[in-house]
């Protein structure tokens, strides 16, 4: 850095503001409900507004016999679909900038598909394609069951569907380095691998590392496949525990809040290797080109990287929106594929009688959008507040930021009622659609603030600098200058979060009021009667629907910016 | 032109902030948590409004997860009435205290291990072998027939302690046949049964013909699938099977007593329990016509579900370690 870091200036009064308004934000949307959880965990008859019996749900909750397997195994999933998710992502985000922007963008597009395709239904399609007399055994006459109900079948399923996280915040990271130190390497004589290891990779592993710990986390909270593919193969996590708690006679919940703290325990602890990791890395980039860097490669090497593309694609999107259209073709179930047994039916029954289908939709979509809104924006705030205008407690606001990420979405959910249904409150969002919306907000905000502060580490300090210099106030600085650089990752974050938001399953299951239905609901409900092709048919409109919608985002951004967007 | 798109959803979402919470706040209806079938609770609820003038709220979802809400309200209970597909949970709110007894004119029709003064069944399931007809195998017509080598790999169990219909069929066969019963668990155990998760999960893989017989499947549940074309039929052993009852109960801290009442007598009125059996369950009044296997045409074996449940914790378990091989 040129300047030293705090030079003391009027117009720098955006501080204290910036500070005040995350922290409250974030302590009522993240604070109250996990607060809830743990107050929960001590007192077991919170729920009936009772401080009986304290620390008496601990011991037992703890001594449970098969509570260290699961921890154990919790770990043990979570780390290797980590890095199954690094070894898939991290050269595809490499080779993105050296492809042409056109087809980098068609393929950004096309890995956000498995984010909108709930895990529990990911799972059944694999099931459905994979297992003894599925799809490919009626195709091709392959049986691969004992492969997929296996550990590593199940680390790949869930890899397939995280894996693109870690590219989208790795490929942004790749493409603000630009290429001015590899042409500077380039003329000392590097070659590419020596390139990629000494240079590129040291200087996206902020980035890696940031989007690596949300897959961590948001593995350790996975409920749907673990629940669906881990149960066939006798493979407990916690969260298929603490889930058992909730669910099954008689139902425990201050236990499964002891659990969740335990989650939370895990998060921590990497968040703080993480932290400790990060830093070591940070600010190291700077005068980096902005633009994007031309595609200077052969065809025959455009062709090859594109065939790369294609083939994770393949894997990661079209073999499971295959199955899901097909299972959603199916009149029957026992019919198998065959063309007697393929009909429009269970699409065009989605839409009779009534429009329940079709509301479900809307109020998905307009929960989905609302949230993914709201959390860039606050996300933004958080990360200026934590990168830019480090404070005192800046850590723990940063922490906070992580927390619900590792809460099951179940005990978010009875966190949230804990908190909202007290009968003191004069308003409350509980048993309204908001109540969802606060859901969401607390279980999506980890990606925005990961990405963006991610992404705000590495613009250097040189810009705001310079910014004092030329007489910019510190709102100007964060309006004009820094906010329109982190753009792309905010629509990425903010893509992801809509992504995800319209078809959250568990918490809105325990949330949605008398009456709403979403996506998933909908689906779940489907499948409660039955109705697998039915249910198939919803989560495949619902996947078509809002794929468009982030098309149509992306190209009124893409258009306008022209750059990898 | 992005900020057009932003423009749209901060419209989209002060109008979802506007218009979203009115309705919740408009009336002040009956709230009925539901478990099970969803077209029937909607029925129910929509012929009950129809009926009575009266307006209902309806929370639907699984057993466990109504029973999860309703516990985490506690501080502020919302519901009414509340219908599960177990029984136990019926027996455990009783004994908590937390029914309000009332008996209604059409539990006169119920038989009387299906009533108490505090919950009475809505219908019921029967437990049973149900089995893919493409599968090639050989109709089952007893319990243990599943242990044989035909059914080697081929069998699905709900696990009793994620379906109270699975633990009533557990506990109704270890009453009646005691330590066979469980060298019968071992057996299926070692002819490869797999216990995947609920109701749903262990009758998934049968229609898709990964595998071919569920043992303990909720007949309304299969007969529904059959009858949509699945080729699936079941069969019930004849050495006899167990009823898995679901309770209707009004909760003492219901804020609309004698709504809730109008409901519980709608549902058990014969117009209500039509309604029930359109859905293939065992209606619980024995004078509405069952459209599958009627009180008279299935053979069940006699238990006591409050012993039963009394022992729950130590029937799981147990059953639990069979099929870990312990």
């Amino acid at each position: 850095m040129i300047f030293s870091p705090q030079v003391r200036e009027e117009g720098r009064n955006l501080r204290p503001a910036f500070f005040f308004l995350s922290t409250t934000v974030l302590a009522v949307i993240v604070g109250l409900p996990v607060l809830a959880i743990v107050a929960f965990a001590v007192f077991p008859d919170l729920n009936a507004l009772s401080f009986a019996a304290p620390f008496s749900a601990l011991a037992p909750s703890l001594r449970d016999a098969r509570l260290t397997g699961a921890i154990a195994r919790s770990l043990e999933l979570s780390s290797a679909v980590t890095a199954v998710c690094v070894v898939i992502a991290l050269p595809l985000a490499y080779l993105r900038v050296r492809i042409t922007p056109r087809w980098g963008r068609v393929w950004d597009g096309c890995f956000l598909v498995p984010f909108l395709i709930p895990p529990y239904i990911g799972s059944l399609a694999w099931m459905q394609l994979l297992q003894r007399n599925g799809f490919m055994q009626q195709v091709s006459g392959l049986n691969l069951d004992g492969m997929l109900y296996s550990f590593w079948g199940m680390v790949l399923v869930m890899a397939l569907h995280l894996f693109a996280l870690i590219y989208f915040a790795a490929a942004k990271s790749f493409a603000l380095i630009g290429r001015r130190y590899g042409d500077a390497a380039k003329v000392f004589g590097a070659r590419a691998l020596s390139l990629f290891w000494r240079i590129h990779l040291p200087m996206t592993v902020p980035a890696v590392l940031s989007s690596a710990l949300i897959v961590f986390v948001l593995t350790i909270e996975e409920f749907g496949t673990p629940a669906i593919l881990g149960n066939r193969f006798g493979y407990e996590v916690i969260v298929t525990l603490i889930h058992e708690k909730f669910t099954d006679w008689p139902i425990d919940l201050s236990g499964a809040s002891v659990l969740s703290m335990i989650l939370i325990a895990i998060a921590f602890v990497a968040y703080q290797g993480n932290r400790a990791l990060s830093k070591k890395f940070e600010s190291r980039v700077e005068n980096q080109i902005l633009t994007a860097p031309g595609d200077d490669r052969s065809r025959r090497f455009q062709v090859l990287v594109n065939m790369l593309f294609a083939g994770v694609f393949f894997l990661a999107v079209a073999l499971p929106v295959a199955t899901v259209t097909i299972m959603a073709l199916m009149n029957t179930v026992s019919g198998g594929v065959t063309w007697s047994n393929l009909s429009l039916a269970h699409l065009v029954g989605l839409f009779e009688g009534g429009s329940a289908a079709w509301r479900a939709i809307l109020t998905s979509v307009t929960l989905a959008i609302s949230a993914a809104v709201l959390t860039v924006l606050i996300g933004l705030l958080v990360a200026f507040s934590t990168v830019r205008m480090r404070f005192r407690g800046s850590a723990a606001l940063d922490f906070l930021s992580i927390l619900p990420s590792s809460i099951p979405g179940m005990a978010v959910a009875v966190g949230l009622i804990l908190t909202w249904n007290l009968p003191f409150w004069p308003v409350t969002p509980y048993n309204t659609p908001v109540v969802l919306l606060l859901a969401y907000l607390c279980l999506m905000l980890p990606y925005p603030i990961r990405l963006l502060t991610g992404a705000l580490r590495q613009l250097p300090r040189s810009l705001d600098d310079a910014a004092y210099v030329s007489g910019a106030s510190e709102f100007t600085l964060v309006v004009r200058v820094l906010s329109p650089l982190l753009g792309p990752v905010a629509l990425a974050a903010g893509l992801i979060v809509f992504a995800i938001s319209t078809r959250e399953l568990v918490s809105s299951i325990m949330l949605a009021p008398p009456g709403v239905e979403t996506v998933a609901t909908y689906v779940f409900n489907q499948f409660n009667q039955g109705s697998i092709g039915s249910g198939m048919a919803m989560s495949l409109v619902a996947i078509v629907f809002s794929g468009a919608i982030i098309a149509l985002g992306q190209g009124l951004y893409g258009g306008r910016q022209g750059g990898p967007g | 032109m992005h900020k057009t798109f932003t423009a749209m959803a901060l419209a989209m979402l002060a109008s979802s902030l506007v218009s979203a919470p009115v309705p919740a706040f408009a009336a002040d209806p009956l709230v009925v948590y539901s478990a099970g079938p969803k077209p029937l609770s909607g029925a129910l609820v929509k012929a009950f409004e129809k009926k009575t003038g009266l307006q209902v709220s309806l929370f639907q979802s699984s057993s466990g997860k109504v029973m999860a809400r309703y516990q985490a309200e506690k501080a502020n209970p919302h519901a009414d009435v509340l219908i599960s597909a177990s029984w136990g949970h019926a027996i455990t709110l009783d004994k908590a205290g937390e029914l309000l007894p009332y008996t209604s004119p059409g539990a006169a029709h119920v038989p009387a291990d299906l009533k108490t003064p505090t919950y009475v069944a809505e219908g019921a399931a029967a437990l049973a072998i149900a089995y893919n007809t493409k599968s090639g195998l050989p109709a089952p017509a007893h319990w243990s027939d599943l242990t044989r080598p035909a059914y080697k790999g081929q069998v699905t169990m709900p696990d009793p302690a994620k379906s109270g219909s699975a633990l009533t069929l557990v506990e109704g066969l270890v009453n009646k046949d005691g330590a066979q019963a469980w060298s019968m668990f071992k057996g299926l155990h070692d002819n490869g049964m797999i216990v995947p998760g609920a109701n749903k999960a262990a009758l998934t893989p049968v229609l898709q013909g990964a595998k071919g017989v569920v043992f303990g499947a909720v007949d309304y549940i299969a007969i529904g699938s059959k009858m949509k074309g699945e080729a699936i039929d079941i069969v019930y052993p004849s050495e006899g099977t167990v009823l898995a009852p679901r309770p209707i109960m009004i909760l003492k801290s219901t804020r609309h007593p004698a709504a809730a009442k109008a409901f519980v007598d709608f549902v058990l009125s014969k117009e209500g329990q039509r309604l029930v059996a359109a859905r293939y369950i065992l209606p619980a009044r024995t004078d509405v016509v069952a459209k599958r296997a009627g009180w008279d045409a299935l053979h069940l074996i006699k238990m006591d579900y409050v012993a039963a449940a009394d022992h729950a914790a130590a029937t799981k378990d147990h059953f639990a370690k069979v099929m870990r091989g312990e």
